[in-house]
């Protein structure tokens, strides 16, 4: 433990050969503490916790001056040296002489699981836990709610009476109130006038709603003909619990699409272009005498007009998507709709 | 033998200067070798005929690092929320960007770079793919960097796709509409990875602010983490001089009996008969 | 001289050799990137940088004015477009430039069957070669004049990427508020009588210029002629009025929807239009 130097500091000062060092002790610690309570004391509650905290400073403060003092005393002092001692392989030591070949380990089997291999394991298996952990709820997070909680909005459209039967109207309205403008959608509206219900047979009003997204990449599609400023009719504008629907009379020859030249005829079957079907049609229900639009659903095509229409109907399918024929089994899973 | 002068004091004061300047340098140097790095970069070797057509890289970097910025700074101002505001009628997002155009100091310089900056960056990438392509940069051993850069123009495209919905007027609307679902018609997947990009069933605020997360962050990680790689694969492997040089980089002697698909021969002067340079 | 036999060496050592061979020279005959290369660099990102200012001065400065009026296009456009309407009858969707090709490829792939090889079929299969290229070209060979097949592949590309780009960005719609505004260059085009003027109007709104082109207006589609001097072969106000009502009656295997449900006095009103363009002067 004997310097090799010695120091300049201590050059002058010391008689002896021993190292000037303070003895190892944690009693400053305490002190710190006590110090700090007596602090905190004068903050909240002088009386009591400084009591305490200079009680507690005062016993490690005496702790700690025993220890620094065990020199001057005369009590020596035990420094753990900076560096490790080698110490020489004797007894105990199992490795094989080191001129004998093979690894100077212990003998161990294949198939064991060493201590090595176990940690390994541990070690991925721990890290693939804490991956998932993080990833699996955030990716769902990420992921799933755009597929979940879809809900159904009911739109009311107004009073049956504003829709003069035989009349294209160019409908727009909100379909989610609470989205706001963001959920405006456009339908072109017929009245047809009532027809018979074919499975109750009563007299009831039948409708074309027909979307105007094309079905080609969803591009808004237009009536071919003239609206209401030319017509010389006028745009119909109500405030229903929706917020506020327009409704512009149109002579509609067909629709066609800006985009890439998809057309369609009155009842929405494609005519010319890329469509990959009919235009999308609304269900609805009269309630009170007034028109209420319900879900969406797709269309592969109509035969005949108006009330007599026979529309064959799928769920509703996303722009693009076949719903009959050979290429609908290039779409067999949609994500789940209302 | 060469006399050594006693330094003059201008040298002496120079040589002061420099130990002053390279202090700093030298103490970053020692504790993390980055400035070895740095001169490394600046210093090596390129062939001595490289071509100004060569720039393009850089160039298209310099653009992309214009997009960034600009890019960090309009987002201080964006809104990327689809809701009206119940004052205007007006949606929150497009009237950001209005409020950024019209009434904030040189906002519409920032938002112009940021816009026109994004076709400068897409025509630079064109153009710096076609120089690697006339000079076959492509093949060995820098087949891995012509995918990266490959990559890196995807994904510089589907940020322009992403950042083209943000102000929210009719023309991003509608275009992110089709571009959605042009995706859509993918077989099997197509209507989930739609759905998914839209945040539902039909586009809406929740696409705004995915679109938004996703040129902001998503992508621009990825462009940069490509973009060192890419950066990274030219120093290691270097530039090839342009093909029609007369004097190119790895040149190859003409008596090699491969020379039929050897790469750059020319008839060398006085070549060394049956040699190898 | 004679080639001493030996075993031809693999096309990885060649390209090795090829490659270390660059390097000697490199590092033998090089220059230093700083400051030879990088000034060539600094000047070129000096250039885009000022393109880049430059282009939005004159975006700024060409739509100086009433720029929130969406007919003020300015030399580069409006800086403002009317905010996004979900229920909108009126708008032409279109992406941005970059995307021209991709979207004129949509206008070709015409039908039905065949929509998804024009949105994903083809651009997949484009990235797939492009990102290949290195594997289906492993060729050392770099001289321009020695690679015909990269380079004819490259025109290839090149025109006919030019091309889909430029007939994207000039592929026209029959927007019926665009086409309106056309009547008056019509008008003074065809010298149409003012009795001709609704029927004007009716052929704008009507969507006949989906597939009609007429004095410059319109769109060609689905084999439909060109109306500009229809009045000239003097066709009669009824036959127009008949083809209208019913054109496959009248043309069998016509393909033009029926526009009965105008009502006669509108097909009038349309049939005394078509009878006046008789072609512009």
């Amino acid at each position: 433990m004997e310097p090799e130097q010695p120091s300049p500091d201590t050059e002058q000062e010391s008689l002896h050969e021993e190292p000037h060092l303070p003895p190892p002790t944690l009693w400053p610690i305490g002190f710190a503490i006590g110090i700090v309570v007596v602090l905190v004391g004068l903050v909240i509650n002088p009386e009591l916790i400084s009591s305490i905290g200079g009680a507690i400073a005062i016993v490690f403060g005496l702790l700690w001056a025993r220890d620094a003092t065990a020199e001057l005393r005369g009590h020596p002092i035990v420094v753990e040296p900076e560096r490790r001692e080698t110490r020489e392989a004797g007894e105990g030591m199992t490795a094989p002489p080191a001129d004998q070949q093979g690894v100077a380990l212990p003998h161990v089997p294949e198939t064991a699981v060493t201590r090595s291999r176990f940690l390994e394991g541990a070690t991925l298996g721990l890290g693939g836990v804490i991956g998932g952990v993080i990833t699996v709820p955030v990716a769902g997070f990420m992921v799933l709610p755009g597929f979940l909680s879809q809900k159904q909005h009911k739109v009311d459209l107004g009073p049956l009476e504003k829709f003069t039967q035989g009349q294209w109207y160019v409908a727009t309205f909100v379909v989610d109130p609470t989205q706001g403008e963001v959920s405006r959608r456009t339908a072109f509206i017929r009245n047809n006038g009532p027809a018979a219900d074919p499975k109750t047979k009563k007299s009831v009003p039948s409708f074309s709603i027909i979307s105007n997204h094309c079905v080609h990449l969803g591009c808004p599609v237009q009536a071919n003909g003239p609206t209401g400023s030319i017509l010389g009719m006028p745009t119909v504008i109500e405030h229903t619990k929706n917020g506020r629907v327009k409704l512009d009379p149109v002579v509609p020859a067909g629709y066609g699409c800006p985009c890439h030249g998809g057309q369609y005829d009155v009842e929405g079957n494609r005519v010319a272009g890329p469509p990959v079907r009919a235009l999308d049609r609304y269900a609805f229900e009269i309630d009170n005498g007034r028109l209420i639009l319900l879900s969406i659903y797709s269309v592969s095509h109509v035969v005949g007009t108006g009330a007599q229409a026979k529309i064959y109907k799928y769920k509703d399918a996303g722009p693009g998507e076949h719903v009959d024929g050979p290429e609908q089994w290039l779409y067999p899973l949609n994500p789940p709709h209302h | 033998m060469a006399i050594t002068r006693k330094p003059t004091k201008a040298q002496l004061r120079r040589q002061k200067m420099e130990e002053l300047v390279m202090y700093p340098l030298d103490w970053l140097e020692e504790r993390s070798g980055l400035v070895g790095g740095v001169r490394y970069f600046l210093f090596r070797n390129v062939p001595a005929d490289i071509n100004w057509m060569q720039t393009l890289g850089s160039a298209a970097l310099t653009a992309f690092l214009v997009q960034a910025i600009t890019g960090v700074i309009l987002a201080m101002y964006y809104d990327p929320s689809a809701a009206t505001d119940p004052a205007t009628g007006k949606p929150v997002a497009w009237e950001s960007i209005v409020n950024i155009t019209d009434h904030l100091f040189m906002g519409w310089l920032v938002r112009g770079m940021h816009k026109w900056g994004a076709s400068v960056f897409i025509i630079l990438m064109f153009l710096h793919m076609g120089r690697v392509f006339l000079f076959g940069a492509y093949k060995y051993p820098r087949e891995l960097n012509w995918i990266i850069g490959v990559l890196i123009l995807v994904m510089g495209m589907m940020e322009g796709f992403t950042g083209y919905l943000l102000p929210w007027d009719q023309t991003a609307y509608w275009a992110s509409v089709v571009g959605i679902n042009l995706n859509g018609t993918a077989p099997f997947l197509g209507p989930w990875l739609a759905q998914f990009l839209r945040g539902g069933q039909e586009i809406g605020g929740e696409t705004l602010t995915r679109f938004y997360s996703l040129h902001m962050l998503v992508i621009p990680g990825a462009i940069i983490a490509l973009i060192t790689l890419h950066l990274y694969l030219v120093i290691r492997l270097g530039v090839t001089s342009p093909p029609w040089s007369k004097d190119a980089a790895g040149r190859e002697p003409v008596d090699e009996p491969s020379s039929a698909r050897s790469g750059l021969t020319r008839p060398v002067p006085h070549a060394e008969p049956g040699g190898r340079q | 001289m004679a080639a001493v036999p030996k075993e031809k060496p693999s096309r990885l050592d060649e390209n090795r050799a090829n490659f270390a061979r660059y390097k000697e020279d490199v590092k033998k005959r090089g220059k230093p990137f700083y400051p030879y290369a990088m000034f060539h660099d600094t000047i070129m990102s000096l250039v885009v940088v000022c393109t880049i200012v430059g282009l939005a001065v004159i975006w700024k400065w060409s739509a100086f004015g009433p720029h929130h009026d969406p007919t003020h296009k300015g030399l580069l456009g409006p800086e403002v477009d009317p905010p996004a309407d979900p229920g909108t009858t009126s708008f032409v969707p279109r992406p941005d430039w970059y995307f021209y090709f991709l979207f004129y490829l949509l206008r070709i792939f015409k039908w039905p069957e065949s929509v998804f090889l024009g949105t994903v079929g083809v651009p997949t299969i484009a990235l797939m070669l492009l990102i290949g290229l290195p594997f289906l070209d492993r060729r050392r060979e770099r001289r321009i004049s020695a690679r015909p097949v990269a380079m004819v592949a490259a025109v290839l590309t090149i025109v006919s990427m030019g091309v889909l780009t430029w007939k994207g960005a000039t592929a026209k719609e029959a927007l019926a508020s665009e086409v309106k505004a056309d009547i008056p260059r019509w008008t003074s085009q065809e010298n149409l009588p003012p009795a001709a003027h609704a029927g004007a109007l009716l052929f704008a709104t009507a969507g006949c210029t989906a597939c009609h082109t007429y004095a410059g207006s319109g769109g060609s589609n689905l084999g439909a002629p060109d109306l500009t001097d229809i009045g000239s072969r003097n066709l009669g106000i009824q036959f127009q009025i008949n083809h209208l009502k019913c054109p496959s009656c009248v043309n069998p295997g016509s393909p033009m929807p029926k526009f009965a449900s105008l009502g006669d006095s509108r097909l009038h009103q349309l049939a005394v239009f078509l009878e006046a363009s008789k072609g512009t002067h």
